[in-house]
């Protein structure tokens, strides 16, 4: 069982479905945990989880595309805290809209969350790996960053561009002996997935495009990520790992 | 973390050395009852003797793999001893560097008997058990060089890539039985076959290529192998994970 003792990890989007699970397993391994979310009752919701099961958490409110803000943050948390070791980039937005639908500022908003949060996240972030020679990024993209889909074309693009940012930071961080990997998770029954109209059939149909025949629960997207920040993943860089239940085979 | 492996019954093919022997005794460090398979009698005995010292639940069975009889009797060892078979980790296989003028038909039609056949003969004689099992993993081991080519061993690397055709369409066969199929790709390791072959020099060099800077040792290949073996990975089917340092970076 990979501990996290002694670490320090931050999520972004911790507030809610993945992300939560994401920070409630790396606490229960031991990790001090930081919840970053634009929503605070949400964030603090997920920082008590983590205490009543006797691990450590605090909050950071902000949104992630402001990131002199998001930068402030992560830098006060760090002096706080000693150190951050773990980095995981889960702040997202959902979309399904059609190409003719996608405004400008749709747009915009879908890269200032998913590209410009994880990256200026990671630039705060990485100084402090560095000098300590340890650090794990993992970011999460999607199956639809990796296949497409036939709507949310501005989501599929940020998911992609979050697997160029692994790649390219795997090999510029690799001589701090810093990991970097995605995430990329095909369906997944979050709260934002049950909320959506007549789900339940919608749900038939969905599944049965899933060799498994089901969607995942949060914590087992939560098992990739934590099995990619533990000390059992340290010669992997610059890979993506997609827990899809068999809906996407792909590449290589 | 759901990494225990209590209750569990794996088969690991090539467990004499290397990746395989670190394989067997990780399976076994997580409570999993192993079945030693190697074609060399010395090897498999080695690697059973620290299996004995830390008084693991093992049996050792010394074959050919690429004998579709054999791969028959693996299965039968298993399940004459433990009545039951969880995880399938199919690992044997031989290297050799050879440039295109210098493979010849008997070492051509070798490679692809051990490599291919041995993992579609074993695995056809374990399906039946891993049906059973309900939580039924299958574990194929192809290479980085499968990924990204190599400039020799062209026999090696289209067996190494035939594992990846087994991989990905076994995912979907076998999805409705709860198995799930991935592959593993590794990078450079540091076995003793390869210290013999390349030397601590050679190996150095090779080191320097690869952006973590190093090659890892057989345990960080079985950690992976773990992961994928264990209940955390339920969801992770037709996959290929490549623990490489960075060198290859593919694929989405």
């Amino acid at each position: 069982m990979p501990s996290f003792e002694g670490r320090v990890a931050v999520i972004t989007g911790g507030g809610r479905g993945m992300g939560r699970a994401h920070a409630r397993l790396l606490a229960a391994g031991g990790a001090s945990v930081v919840v970053q979310d634009i929503l605070e009752p949400e964030a603090q919701e997920t920082v008590r989880m983590i205490r009543d099961a006797g691990g450590q958490g605090q909050a950071i409110i902000c949104d992630v595309t402001d990131t002199r803000r998001l930068q402030h943050e992560l830098t006060a948390m760090e002096r706080r805290l000693g150190r951050l070791d773990i980095l995981v980039n889960n702040a997202g937005i959902g979309s399904e809209a059609t190409l003719e639908e996608i405004t400008e500022e749709d747009f915009d908003r879908m890269f200032a969350v998913h590209v410009k949060g994880s990256f200026f996240a990671a630039q705060a972030v990485v100084p402090g790996m560095k000098a300590r020679r340890i650090g794990k990024i993992i970011n999460i993209s999607s199956i639809w960053g990796m296949v497409g889909h036939h709507a949310a074309s501005d989501y599929c693009a940020a998911k992609a561009a979050l697997l160029g940012l692994t790649k390219a930071w795997a090999r510029e961080l690799a001589p701090w002996n810093i990991h970097v990997n995605a995430v990329a998770p095909g369906g997944v029954l979050t709260d934002m997935v049950l909320q959506q109209p007549n789900i339940e059939t919608r749900m038939a149909e969905k599944i049965k495009l899933v060799p498994l025949g089901r969607y995942a629960d949060p914590s087992e997207i939560a098992a990739t990520v934590a099995f990619l920040a533990s000390s059992e993943a340290d010669f992997i860089t610059g890979q993506v790992i997609s827990p899809n239940g068999g809906q996407t085979i792909v590449g290589i | 973390m759901r990494h225990d492996l209590r209750d569990c019954v794996a088969i690991v093919t090539g467990a004499g050395s290397g990746i395989g022997q670190a394989t067997a005794w990780l399976l076994a460090e997580r409570g999993a009852a192993v079945l030693v398979q190697d074609i060399d009698a010395e090897r498999a005995a080695l690697t059973a003797a620290r299996l004995d010292r830390e008084g693991r639940d093992f049996d050792i069975v010394v074959c050919d793999i690429a004998d579709p009889e054999a791969d028959r009797h693996i299965l039968a060892t298993a399940l004459a001893r433990w009545q039951r078979l969880d995880i399938l980790v199919n690992n044997a296989g031989i290297g050799i560097d050879r440039p295109i003028e210098q493979i010849d038909e008997i070492g051509f039609d070798r490679m692809i008997a051990v490599h291919v056949k041995g993992t579609f003969f074993t695995t056809k004689a374990a399906v039946p058990a891993l049906k059973r099992s309900g939580r039924g993993r299958i574990i194929n081991t192809s290479s980085r060089w499968a990924l990204a080519g190599h400039d020799k061993a062209s026999d090696y690397i289209a067996a190494k890539s035939a594992i990846l055709g087994l991989t990905k369409s076994w995912a979907r066969e076998l999805a409705p039985y709860r198995i799930t199929v991935n592959a593993i790709a590794p990078g450079g390791v540091k076995t003793a076959m390869v210290r013999e072959t390349l030397g601590e020099v050679g190996i150095a060099a090779e080191e320097r290529e690869v952006p973590l800077g190093r090659w890892c040792e057989p345990r960080e290949i079985a950690s992976t192998t773990a992961f994928l073996a264990s209940t955390a990975a339920a969801f992770i089917t037709g996959q290929v994970i490549s623990p490489n340092g960075g060198k290859t970076m593919i694929g989405f």
